[in-house]
């Protein structure tokens, strides 16, 4: 498989002095396409931290992140484009309230798939709504849409335009049992039919049968939990 | 897809509520400009109307509009022998107040010099000029009386025969135009007790002088009841209107200016005495408070315009997160406050439109103002986005984290 993204000695410190906490802490990591990755731990582990890092949203003061084999922040410094970067080979979904509120659910993907220089940017999000079987609401704005449709626009906007790594920030946290289960089928689905890499931090262990790697964080280290073999890939539900 | 309008749509009440009331504050603002231009014109109009290009007053006054000028009529003849005068007017200026079906009526009489000035300079929307010495008035259509109404002052009743526009005084009152002989009825009328003790007080001063104790018919003559104090000598004007040929005007105002009785002032020195004089704190307080009214519109559209945006900041974050480059974030801010602009102003527009004429001082929206205010109200909305466009600039992608 193709490595999505590589993290390397990744260090982030907050604060100084007896105020000092240490975020991240010579984090490395390699998530490779078609892969779903879960990034469990405790609350101030340093799991948002290391999603904002690599993300590209809050780089880390130390170490290096290469997409695509390609190095695009090192010791803190943008090497490119960032928000370019973003919008071309990133996705994201959060926990609750990740929608552009005054646009509908197809306008929140139509925009992203605009943003990524798609000319047939309605069309698609009306593929991907239909995909992730939220078509029939695309016309409803996000405070018109129950949290796992929510969800299924968020995932359908981060699909847009085909990212090579998509990050969820605890997208189950705010779902019951059945939805949660089902977004994170979700997931699955689109990491191995459309080869994108996927990295979901979450709390919900309900669901961590359908991860490929589990990773725990705490005090800003990193430790792989659990890593399964291919034969152990379960049939994801969700259509 | 843009942005902006998208953010509209789905806000369109809330928008529009506030493009209204950016709309009566731009009402506002350029109501204060139209009186400001209103009390400029008003001050001017009187001098402008009499289309003269010399103005003889009393000696030493900045009359007859700023202060009192009383002219010897002797003043007209000899003015118009000047060689290089074509046409000397007599003209006369008083404000008087009455009451007419309960209400004040305000009113500057003006007296034109009959038969040589019947009025056919003045700007005239209906009716005709006068026809006759006596009993005919023109007067301007704020006074809402139409030609054939009529008017009665110092008893004598005075037919309107003519209807002017905008011919008001400095101080907003309108004005009306009769011959001079009926202006001067009007100016020494007086109630019979008070002729009566007026007669009284001058056969007591004959009485004190060798002329009266010399010629007792003098004491007769005055003793009439049809006599008349301003009758003993022809009542002052207040200024002469000298319209001159242009290659001569220097020359005249050369002659003119050498007589001790007289000053003359040039149509525009006349226009300046009355804009630095009469209304120069009017003007001022007016300006000042135009200046305070738009730096006040201005805070508030920036404080709308910088809310605007403060509510969109998590929408924007995640724009931002998405990839949406800053100029295109910059873009919804700029063309919402542009959107709000046009909106405020046709508000501003339409309210102009209805009530501006409406107001007891006139509001005077001049070619500047109708030109500039559209422009100046974009300039603002676009200047009111810098703090809004700031904060876009400043938003951090991870506050769409935060949720």
């Amino acid at each position: 498989m193709n490595e999505a993204v590589v993290a390397v000695g990744l260090t982030k410190i907050y604060g100084s002095g007896p105020a000092e906490v240490t975020a991240l802490a010579d984090v490395s990591l390699t998530i490779s396409s078609g892969e779903v990755v879960a990034l469990l731990g405790p609350s101030g582990s340093g799991k948002s931290t290391l999603i904002k890092a690599l993300g590209l949203i809050s780089p880390a003061e130390r170490g290096e992140v290469l997409f695509q084999g390609r190095s695009v922040v090192k010791d803190g410094v943008a090497l490119t484009d960032l928000a370019k970067l973003r919008r071309d080979h990133l996705g994201f979904v959060f926990q609750k309230a990740n929608l552009v509120s005054f646009l509908t659910a197809r306008e929140n993907v139509e925009v992203a798939c605009q943003l990524g220089g798609r000319p047939d940017g309605r069309k698609r999000a009306r593929e991907l709504l239909d995909y992730l079987q939220v078509g029939h609401r695309e016309a409803a704005f996000p405070e018109q849409l129950s949290g796992g449709e929510q969800q299924r626009v968020a995932i359908a906007r981060a699909l847009a335009n085909e990212p090579s790594l998509i990050l969820a920030d605890e997208p189950t946290a705010a779902l019951d049992s059945v939805r949660s289960r089902t977004v994170m089928d979700l997931f699955r689905k689109v990491a191995h039919e459309r080869g994108a890499a996927v990295l979901v931090v979450t709390h919900d262990h309900r669901a961590l049968d359908v991860f490929d790697l589990l990773y725990e964080m705490e005090d800003g280290r990193l430790r792989l939990a659990k890593h399964r073999a291919a034969s152990e890939v379960p049939t994801p539900t969700a259509q | 897809m843009n942005l902006a309008l998208h953010d509209v749509r789905r806000h369109v009440a809330r928008f529009l509520g506030t493009a209204v009331g950016v709309g009566l504050l731009l009402t506002v603002v350029v109501a204060m400009q139209g009186i400001y231009a209103g009390m400029v014109d008003d001050a001017t109009i009187l001098t402008r109307t009499m289309h003269a290009d010399f103005w003889v007053v009393q000696r030493e006054t900045r009359g007859p509009f700023a202060e009192a000028s009383r002219l010897d009529p002797s003043v007209e003849q000899r003015a118009a022998a000047v060689p290089g005068v074509r046409r000397a007017r007599p003209y006369t200026y008083q404000l008087i107040q009455r009451e007419r079906g309960g209400e004040v009526l305000r009113l500057a009489l003006i007296g034109l010099g009959w038969p040589d000035d019947p009025g056919d300079s003045l700007p005239l929307v209906k009716g005709r000029p006068l026809a006759q010495p006596h009993g005919e008035i023109i007067v301007d259509a704020s006074l809402a009386l139409d030609v054939g109404a009529s008017l009665v002052l110092a008893g004598e009743r005075y037919t309107v025969v003519g209807l002017t526009k905008d011919a008001l005084t400095s101080g907003g009152d309108s004005v009306a135009f009769l011959s001079v002989a009926d202006s001067h009825l009007v100016a020494y009328d007086q109630p019979p007790e008070a002729t009566i003790l007026e007669r009284e007080r001058v056969i007591e001063r004959l009485r004190h002088t060798d002329l009266g104790r010399s010629q007792p018919g003098l004491e007769d003559l005055v003793k009439d009841p049809r006599w008349r104090p301003p009758a003993l000598s022809a009542p002052p004007l207040a200024a002469v209107l000298v319209e001159v040929e242009p290659q001569r005007a220097a020359k005249v105002r050369e002659i003119i200016e050498q007589w001790g009785d007289v000053a003359i002032y040039s149509q525009v020195e006349e226009e300046t005495l009355l804009l630095e004089g009469v209304v120069q704190r009017a003007r001022m307080q007016i300006g000042l408070f135009t200046a305070i009214l738009t730096l006040t519109a201005i805070t508030i559209i920036t404080m709308v315009m910088y809310n605007l945006t403060l509510e969109k900041t998590h929408d924007l974050a995640i724009l931002k997160l998405i990839g949406a480059p800053s100029w295109r974030l910059a873009g919804l801010v700029l063309q919402q406050a542009w959107l709000l602009g046009a909106i405020g102003y046709a508000v501003c527009y339409v309210l102009g439109l209805l009530f501006f004429a409406h107001f007891p001082r006139r509001v005077v929206i001049t070619e500047t103002i109708s030109i500039v205010a559209p422009m100046a109200t974009m300039v603002v909305v676009t200047v009111a986005s810098i703090l809004g466009l700031n904060h876009v600039l400043r938003i951090d992608p991870a506050v769409a984290l935060e949720g």
